[in-house]
């Protein structure tokens, strides 16, 4: 049977079963759904109040993907991004050059906290979601010691501009994030980002093909720390103030972000647009919750199931169109 | 599957991009809102950060019940949302009820700090904001609570006259890094260093729950089995059970407003096995008087000038309890008998001056009371709170005399 | 491989007792005698004995007979929860839905148990333990069938069970323990705490059941090669279902244990629970990635978590402080479980014996 004479669904079927595409479309679904129920949703205000909400659970979330995409967990997000929004709430530096420093303060200590994890892991050889569980209680009691009460003041610029909008219609959060996703998109170049999915597929035969895996996996970290750093920094944009606890209430989100957007936790598959995507899935499914007017005790309830159904969704797609691949 | 890659990177801009257009030209829709004429129908969002304990839920219950006792049930459309303990949550609530063109938004606020450019910019459209028992910095909110009563230090003082001015005391606190557990410790440090003698053996964490308290005390018992006294915050039920548990004498113990804990003070076996102390702390009452007064300013009946307003600090010494015979808390009751509510339930949600419309039911279930109607409040209601700087202003200062003692004068020297 | 060259110079005479063992199917070499899982426990029994003397120097209460009851009454819930953590973990995967099971039991606990009599019946605790360990099958199924991976399936199920228990009881759980609950929790016989002595009841069941059951013995197979497993008539979906029911059922009785305590159910009861659990299971020797690991190991890391807890809380620093030493004694507990550091004590240890009995 001639192949020429039908058509080419490989393309189809290569775009059908990404898990970034297939979170793209149940966002747009879930963005629809919000503008039917939700007068004001399609404005500018609105769209950039989501924005803004989103954004550090979106970069947390990126962080969080350099690990998995290892087969490993980070549990310090939480414990990183608690003690960075302390640390600038406590030191707040003024204007523009202020607020670099204070984001380059935010990425250091990020990737400190990203290296102590990476050597402990990588060349220590122990398990990374007890070295992560271990540095989360070690940042978050740091934390505590910086500030041991809600409080401080992050510096103005940062909390204004951060949060406003630029030319009155684009987000200056959303900047940040397409500016990470951009470097993702660079790294995905380099021999590290190839290498971290060698890694993550197969440990044995990336190393038998040459590339160093502890160094791999040491970077990851050191990298999903410096992320934490950034998300950490636009979460005080956002707060514009201080707190211990910051960072607790979005460890089990970041983790159901990165599942959403379609990353395995097996590792070697799945991309970090899939996790930020899939992190503003959840935040707009918060909105949607409040306005559909669903009694508040049952939101939980809604959220479990879309997170289980979007998974079901994405795994029922790619299984059909693997079968279908195989008959072809 | 490079082309695979760069289409996908286009559908995922692309969707974006759709989105961002369809906003900009639909343009900024909502409305401004600035003077408020009187209304037919209030929209009220009744915000929460979590539910799940006592307190919360009686707080919840009684504004839901307030909101259905006649006048408001016409008056009044109640929404409660709850965010959990996600900061982020609740500030996406807000803007979600700020766009929704909420008149009044009545909350517990999760952190004192992080809500505050939201809540500006919803007073900048005309939403009252009424926080209750939890405070928020921002100026044009109107905090209602109990927290500048100074808790702390009255029961602190109240511990200390027990002990004569001498003994080892163990302290449970609530929550690590919150504001709230923070003043009341402050307060109660504040008197304890004034006595030489109070040596504070044991500091730890009960997360205002019981059962943690329990915990968190025997383990504390564990270390030091011959404790005086114990000042606690919420949870203080769990700490006489576990000294029950450890086998050892009660002690004078100083906590909150739970009903176990007030029966075990009134418990004659219990008071002669050493048992004393004093019944203070948070009321959820705070929740309905905040309600209450909302709807007032809202009716244009009552003109608030000040932003913080505080509720009085809830008394009850062992001696002062009183059991109540019916549903209702009257003739000056203020503990139910054991089988009618839950250990757990905080007893200082009713409150016969400000709040005579609530019973039982109200704080159970959420039910207005049959035939009561909406009270106006006293002319005197209103207390102004002094300023306590992270608690409720901003650019302030502390008053030299922040922790002077209100309920109880020390007895010993 | 060292061993069989020093029996090697043996070969020319007669085969020895241990080429009589091999024939027999029984290997007695040094090397597998010493497993690498016997040292990790026996490992963090130690450093619990250690942690309890220099505890001494910081509080001489610390130690006494009264004190090591209250830890044991303390690390009682978590080590119920914890096996049930440690045989998902076994498996390979990751039961999330912990806090909220331990939520359920102790809700349907209060609430159902004191409604039909003051003591409850006897059925009644079976039957709310049929309950939690549906909520297991639900997590298999969802793993097994769908493919959904286990930190979402359980994640998810978590979240869906807890706003269940939140609407139900409409933000208040009511009722209160039955008696048999509470006697469980605070009656004594003969002078030790009953709970004590059903801890150690426990642990012993639990350990045979995990390490020398067949059943037992399938979850490792299934941990370390889910593949060879399978081919080896392993019924994995059966095996995945048990297990996570089981884990289910132990979360719920763990709430049952937590409302006999304190006489009451509060929704976040299981909160405090998750993270320990994770952590006593991989203190204890367990593999994250599945196969590996013995429950006394995870006892061993659930009493050395309460010891830990105890003694930072007696220290009079800030919460910050005590907070960041726990974090660090965690961090050293993991390193005891380092893969180098296990083969020089098992070495050491071979060494010693084959000084002094010949191969």
């Amino acid at each position: 049977m001639s192949t020429r004479a039908r058509p080419d669904f490989s393309f189809i079927r290569g775009v059908m079963t990404n898990g970034v595409t297939m979170v793209v479309v149940l966002y747009v679904i879930l963005y629809a759904v919000y503008s039917h129920i939700e007068a004001g949703a399609l404005s500018v205000s609105a769209f950039s109040d989501l924005v803004n909400n989103t954004i550090p659970l979106a970069i947390a979330a990126a962080g969080a993907t350099f690990v998995i995409l290892l087969g490993g967990f980070d549990l310090s997000v939480a414990g990183v991004l608690s003690l960075v929004n302390v640390v600038l709430a406590t030191h707040p530096l003024d204007g523009a050059g202020g607020a670099l420093i204070s984001l380059l303060i935010a990425v250091g200590i990020g990737a400190a906290v990203g290296l102590c994890n990476g050597i402990l892991v990588a060349y220590g050889g122990l398990q990374s979601i007890a070295v992560t569980l271990a540095m989360m209680i070690l940042t978050r009691g740091l934390a505590l010691v910086v500030l041991d009460a809600p409080g401080g003041g992050v510096s103005d610029w940062i909390s204004d501009t951060l949060t406003n909008n630029l030319w009155g219609v684009v987000p200056a959060s959303g900047l940040v994030a397409i500016g990470v996703a951009l470097l993702w998109a660079l790294f995905r170049r380099t021999d590290t980002g190839v290498a971290l999915y060698a890694v993550g597929k197969d440990q044995t035969a990336a190393a038998l093909s040459g590339i160093n895996v502890k160094r791999t996996r040491c970077i990851a970290f050191v990298l999903a720390g410096a992320l934490y750093g950034v998300a950490g920094f636009m979460l005080s944009a956002q707060t514009a103030s201080g707190d211990p606890n910051a960072g607790a209430p979005l460890m089990l989100l970041v983790f159901a972000s990165v599942a959403l957007g379609g990353t395995a936790f097996s590792g070697g598959h799945g991309s970090l647009y899939g996790s930020m995507i899939g992190a503003a899935t959840l935040m707009l499914l918060q909105k949607v919750l409040f306005s559909s007017g669903v009694q508040s005790f049952y939101i939980g309830l809604f959220q479990g199931l879309v997170m289980v159904v979007a998974v079901i969704f994405v795994n029922l797609i790619t299984y059909l169109a693997r079968r279908s691949h195989r008959h072809a | 599957m490079k082309t695979l890659k760069r289409v996908q990177r286009w559908i995922a801009a692309g969707a974006l991009m759709g989105a961002v257009a369809l906003a900009a030209n639909d343009g900024i829709g909502t409305a401004n809102a600035q003077a408020k004429p009187k209304k037919d129908k209030y929209l009220i969002y009744l915000s929460l950060s979590y539910s799940g304990n006592a307190w919360q839920s009686e707080a919840a219950n009684v504004v839901k019940a307030l909101a259905k006792t006649p006048p408001y049930d016409k008056l009044v459309e109640l929404r409660e949302v709850i965010s959990g303990t996600d900061v982020q949550a609740q500030i996406s609530a807000y803007e979600s009820m700020i766009a929704a063109n909420a008149d009044g938004v009545i909350s517990f606020p999760i952190s004192p700090t992080a809500l505050n450019r939201t809540v500006k910019r919803g007073c900048e459209k005309g939403t009252l904001f009424f926080m209750y028992d939890g405070t928020v910095t921002e100026p044009c909110a109107y905090n209602v609570s109990y927290i500048t009563a100074g808790f702390g230090e009255n029961t602190a003082q109240q511990l200390v006259n027990a002990l004569h001015g001498k003994g080892n005391i163990f302290l449970s606190r609530g929550v690590p890094g919150n504001s709230v557990d923070k003043r009341h410790t402050d307060g109660a440090m504040s008197v304890f260093k004034q006595y030489p003698d109070i040596h504070v053996v044991a500091e730890y964490y009960g997360y205002w729950d019981d059962r943690t308290t329990q915990q968190e005390t025997a383990k504390a018992l564990a270390a030091h089995p011959d404790v005086d006294g114990i000042w606690a915050q919420a949870g203080e039920n769990g700490a006489i059970k576990a000294l029950q548990a450890a086998g050892k004498k009660l002690v004078p113990v100083t906590g909150e407003n739970s009903n176990g804990f007030r029966l075990a003070l009134a418990n004659p076996d219990m008071r002669a096995a050493g048992l004393q102390g004093v019944s203070s702390g948070s009321p959820p009452a705070t929740a309905a008087f905040a309600f209450k007064l909302m709807m007032e300013v809202l009716q244009g009946k009552r003109k608030l000038d000040t932003h913080n307003i505080e509720y009085p600090l809830p008394w009850v010494p062992g001696n002062q309890v009183k059991v109540c015979a019916g549903d209702k808390p009257e003739n000056g009751c203020n503990t139910f008998p054991a089988g009618k509510v839950p250990d757990s339930f905080v007893t200082e949600v009713f409150n016969s001056r400000l709040l005579p419309e609530l019973s039982l039911q109200s704080a159970l279930k959420g039910e207005a009371t049959p035939g009561q109607t909406i009270q106006p409040l006293p002319a005197d209601a209103v207390i102004a709170a002094p300023d306590q700087p992270g608690i409720n202003c901003q650019k302030c200062s502390q008053r030299a005399d922040a922790y002077k003692l209100t309920k109880v004068s020390a007895a010993v020297k | 491989m060292l061993n069989s060259k020093a029996s090697g110079t043996n070969s020319n005479a007669q085969p020895g007792p241990a080429a009589d063992n091999l024939a027999r199917g029984e290997d007695t070499r040094g090397a597998v005698k010493w497993q690498r899982e016997t040292v990790s426990a026996a490992g963090v029994f130690v450093v619990c004995i250690a942690a309890l003397f220099l505890s001494r120097l910081i509080n001489p209460e610390f130690g006494s007979l009264h004190q090591l009851q209250t830890i044991l009454t303390l690390a009682s819930f978590l080590i119920v929860v914890s096996y049930g953590q440690g045989l998902t973990v076994l498996i390979g995967g990751l039961d999330l839905s912990i806090p909220s099971v331990i939520t359920l039991g102790g809700v349907l606990t209060a609430a159902w148990m004191s409604t039909l009599a003051p003591g409850g019946a006897w059925w009644q605790i079976p039957a709310i333990l049929a309950v939690c360990a549906a909520v297991g099958v639900v997590n298999a199924l969802g793993i097994t069938l769908f493919r959904i991976p286990a930190f979402i399936m359980t994640l998810a199920s978590g979240i869906i069970v807890y706003s269940l228990c939140l609407g139900v009881t409409g933000g208040t759980p009511g009722g209160a323990a039955p008696a048999s609950l509470v006697t469980l929790m605070s009656g004594r016989v003969a002078g030790l705490p009953l709970v004590n002595l059903f801890v150690v009841v426990f642990c012993v069941i639990a350990a045979f059941v995990q390490s020398r059951t067949s059943f037992g013995q399938r979850l490792y197979a299934m941990g370390s090669n889910a593949v060879a497993a399978r081919i080896a008539g392993i019924r994995i979906n059966v095996m995945t279902v048990s297990t996570y029911a089981l884990s289910a059922a132990f979360a719920g009785f763990t709430g049952m244990m937590l409302v006999g305590y304190s006489n009451g159910a509060t929704l976040r009861m299981g909160d405090p629970y998750l993270l320990p659990s994770i952590a006593a299971v991989v203190i204890g020797g367990s593999s994250i990635l599945g196969g590996r690991g013995t429950f006394a190991g995870t006892i061993g890391g659930a009493i050395l978590l309460t010891i830990f807890d105890m003694v930072i809380t007696s220290l009079g620093l800030a919460q910050g402080w005590r907070t960041m030493i726990s974090g660090g004694l965690i961090l050293a507990a993991i390193l005891l479980q380092h893969e180098g550091a296990l083969d020089w004590v098992r070495s050491i240890v071979r060494r010693r014996r084959s000084t002094t009995t010949r191969i």
